[in-house]
């Protein structure tokens, strides 16, 4: 049992993330452990998550406006900056969404600070309008944006490589491999930030992220904050028609410039073994790539890209003039590939490129060592030392019978109840569910399998309303309250307007719960526990136009049912608010006031195994004892919600005491 | 100081502070000079999901995965994960398992369907690991933190019995030194003890099978 290395909260998200330890996990209060050693003045060495490096670094740049929304991979980024922000003078603010956060940290870089967004691959889509722009007004203060993709959607709704956005957007693009690489880069995308007059974007994926290794301390020299005076001549910041086309050519001598210094760059890594093999190769990719050469016993030159755009095209020329071969190690799109293949038309025609279109690697899913391994050993020859084949062979062999276990909802989650209470409402009743990004995403896949369609952050509500046009059937949108706030309410604005008949339900749990609990627009307070200004959802509906809203209690799982179903029989669009705080966040809560979490048991003489507490429940506390096929609460993972005891017909779940 | 290379699998529930250890067991390798990284997981797979942590102790390693075959020993907090990443134990690694099972919601929805089947225990995981290896040692974690005076210290336990292997590269008094720093103050007592009481399970049942510290 640990205290948090994030301290204030604790783990779940989704395509967002946070934390760790378990709601079980003694909090001790900010600073513990991963913090502390993060705040250690330099020189020294620290065990850092690659995420909390990239804030030391940023602490070392001296950063001054931190603006964010969580997302998994960046989300440790988020909620470091937020843990320790009451140790320093930097403004921050978890944002409404990922445009909002990269605008803020825009508008403060233009008058002249130093400041800092992450977000992960699908939030810059969200953010990409205004980056797009920014690019061509340029910045003043240094202005660096960590963007996360994320290969093998762990965590996401679409593998998507964000490379393309550096090329497309005119803006810098550095990528780090390890942790003590990305708190170097963040230092120097500051200053290339200011020397170029542009935003600098750190691209990341998910393993290079949520990667843990020993970092340098460097010296943090930090300034008293201060407001500066807007010095800048009117329209210095407007981007349209005339002044567009001036900036337009001007960021083209500006990307001109940076590929020059990039060419000669340290941030770029040169190993010439002499060999007439070489592997070119960025990111996570140059992590298996030097552990796949080692397993194979060859030592290929290696070329490793810490500047993916602009590329340093006379550095990769100078490279593969002197090799035979290169291997191209990039996860997701073939990136580097299509460059290399260009520029090895004059620099070395008769250069063998392998990679994805030579069909060694995939577009599809994460890399690891044995894939490199793989492709290594078809290049070169040379057999791996291990028959990778057998031992996976024999694995799937003994595997045979084990049950998979996907994520699902905590214990005491209020969503499992929600759902139930839904399930119910709607027996008999022919109807879609348009769901969105948050936990309740989860619905979708075992054992509930409910869910039909999920897009994107508020997708739920425009998809609901091509649906209610199209479809025969009752057409049901589903969103949680900070996803409502992100994206939904444009979707909502629509649907009023255009009178679309729908139902939405927003699961209001009070928090992002997802990505680690951190406060949304509904909380009284906001990044470092500082106060906000707390937006009520109904209030917020009914002066939108909606009147039609139910408020339920998701813990009151047969009570909630009747008014649920009355509402999705009435004509939309109305809404349904099912309101209770996540069990983690609340629990957390719970703790800190001192108060015991109990917990449940079944009362076996009573239990005459209808199961209701088990199905279209599903909770994990809750399982079958094989001896006399009654239910049996676990007692460690019991939260005592009681919802259980309310779906008991026979009243046997009660309260564990003096046990 | 350079240290042997090794790589611990490390697999449990979302939930059972599997990223901790791996942080305390990081920050008691910065402490002693060795270097260390890990590939963590975090995001979907949280609560009630499958989790895993690949650590990876040795100089010269840069990947944050441990390659197939390539792990030196699986720690389980949950006997079934023991058994779900059993391809990353080279030939002949060593297992340290909990013998507690938490049961995937999944398997008891099937088992309200078919009243014939039993879940799968901690033997049956054990006796299909004792195919590709013959050094395995389970232990009652839970039995034993309860025992130290704390039901969540199990990952302390877990850790005092991989500490003990001849193998492990990280001294045992940077460990304890950095569970003290890395714990709330009032479990600290409880943390150590389960820690020395996971090292004594250990000598107990694993020492006769694989070299252990002396």
């Amino acid at each position: 049992m640990f205290g948090g290395r994030s301290i204030l909260r604790c783990p779940i998200q989704w395509p967002i993330h946070a934390g760790i330890s378990s709601d079980s996990v003694a909090v001790k209060g900010a600073f513990d452990t991963g913090a502390t050693d993060l705040l250690k003045e330099g020189p020294g060495k620290a065990f850092l998550l690659c995420n909390e490096a990239i804030v030391r670094g940023a602490l070392e740049a001296d950063v001054k406006v931190v603006s964010c929304y969580p997302g998994s991979p960046t989300t440790e980024i988020l909620d470091t900056f937020s843990d320790i922000s009451p140790k320093f003078d930097y403004k921050m603010e978890i944002s409404a969404n990922e445009k909002v956060a990269l605008e803020t940290c825009a508008g403060a870089a233009m008058v002249g600070l130093r400041s800092f967004s992450s977000m992960k691959s699908v939030g810059m889509n969200v953010a990409s309008d205004s980056m797009f722009s920014l690019s061509y007004t340029g910045v003043k203060g240094g202005m660096v944006v960590v963007v996360a993709d994320d290969p093998h959607a762990h965590s996401s709704q679409t593998e998507q490589d964000g490379r393309p956005f550096g090329p497309n957007a005119y803006v810098p693009m550095l990528e780090p491999s390890y942790p003590d690489e990305a708190r170097r880069m963040v230092k120097r995308a500051f200053e290339i930030s200011e020397k170029h007059g542009t935003p600098v974007i750190i691209r990341t994926t998910t393993r290079v992220n949520h990667q843990s290794g020993i970092v340098e301390l460097g010296k943090m020299q930090r300034v008293p904050f201060k407001r500066l005076a807007w010095n800048h001549p009117p329209g210095r910041f407007v981007t349209v028609a005339e002044s567009a086309r001036k900036f337009k050519a001007a960021l083209l001598a500006r990307t001109a410039r940076m590929q020059e210094e990039f060419d000669t760059s340290d941030m770029n890594l040169v190993k010439d073994t002499g060999s007439e093999l070489g592997i070119i190769t960025c990111g996570a990719g140059y992590n298996y790539s030097v552990d796949a050469a080692r397993i194979l016993g060859i030592t290929p030159s290696i070329l490793k890209l810490g500047t993916t755009y602009p590329l340093p095209r006379k550095l990769i020329a100078d490279f593969i003039k002197r090799i035979k071969t290169v291997v191209i190690v990039e996860e997701l799109q073939p990136y580097l590939e299509l460059h290399v293949t260009a520029i090895a038309k004059d620099a070395n025609p008769g250069l063998k490129i392998i990679g994805k279109w030579t069909g060694h690697f995939s577009e599809s899913l994460e890399y690891n060592p044995n894939i490199v391994v793989d492709a290594l050993s078809k290049v070169s020859g040379i057999k791996a030392p291990v028959n990778y084949g057998a031992i996976l062979a024999k694995a799937i062999e003994l595997k045979k019978g084990l049950p998979d276990r996907p994520p699902t909802f905590c214990p005491g989650c209020p969503h499992r109840a929600t759902l139930h209470a839904v399930l119910d409402a709607t027996r008999g009743m022919k109807h879609i569910l348009s769901t969105d990004i948050g936990c309740y995403s989860m619905s979708y896949l075992q054992p509930l399998e409910y869910g039909d369609s999920l897009l994107s952050m508020g997708a739920c509500l425009g998809v609901a309303a091509g649906m209610q046009y199209a479809a025969e059937e009752k057409v049901i949108a589903m969103i949680g309250d900070s996803t409502f706030w992100h994206a939904g309410m444009p979707g909502l604005v629509n649907a009023i307007h255009h009178g679309d008949d729908l139902t939405l339900i927003i699961l209001d749990n009070e928090v992002t719960a997802m990505t680690g609990q951190q406060p949304d627009p509904g909380r009284d307070y906001n990044a470092g526990g500082k106060p906000a200004k707390p937006l009520i959802l109904e209030k917020v509906i009914r002066a939108m136009g909606i009147d039609d809203i139910t408020i339920v209690d998701p813990y009151q799982v047969r009570t909630a049912v009747v008014p649920i179903r009355e509402a999705l029989t009435r004509k939309g669009p109305n809404v349904i608010i099912s309101r209770r705080a996540c069990a983690l966040y609340a629990d957390r809560n719970k703790r800190h006031r001192g108060e015991v979490i109990g917990t449940n048991k079944v009362d076996k003489e009573v239990c005459k195994r209808p199961y209701s507490c088990i199905r279209s429940f599903h909770c994990p506390a809750i399982s079958i004892d094989d001896a006399d096929r009654k239910a049996f609460i676990t007692r460690e993972l019991c939260d005592r919600c009681d919802v259980c005891a309310k779906l008991c017909p026979y009243g046997s779940i009660k309260p564990r005491e003096g046990e | 100081m350079a240290a042997k290379e090794f790589s611990v699998y490390m697999a449990g529930v979302g939930g059972q502070g599997l990223v901790l250890l791996s942080n305390v067991m990081g920050s008691a390798c910065a402490s002693a000079g060795i270097r260390a990284l890990t590939g963590e997981q975090h995001g979907l797979s949280q609560r009630s999901g499958s989790i895993n942590v690949h650590m990876r102790i040795g100089e010269e390693i840069q990947s944050p995965l441990i390659p197939i075959g390539g792990a030196d020993a699986i720690l389980a907090l949950e006997a079934l994960e023991a058994l779900r990443y059993v391809e990353y134990l080279r030939p002949g690694g060593v297992v340290l398992m909990n013998s507690r099972v938490q049961h995937p919601v999944i398997e008891t929805k099937e088992h309200m369907r078919d009243k014939t089947a039993t879940y799968m225990s901690a033997d049956e995981v054990q006796k299909m690991m004792a195919e590709v290896t013959d050094k395995i040692a389970v232990l009652d974690a839970l039995g034993i933190a309860n025992k130290a005076g704390n039901p969540l210290t199990e990952n302390v336990v877990m850790l005092g019995a991989i500490s003990t292997l001849e193998d492990f590269p990280i001294p045992i008094d940077p460990l304890k030194k950095s569970i003290t720093e890395n714990v709330p103050a009032k479990a600290v007592d409880a943390n150590l003890k389960a820690f020395d009481m996971g090292k004594q399970a250990a000598y107990d049942i694993l020492c006769d099978i694989v070299k252990c510290r002396k």
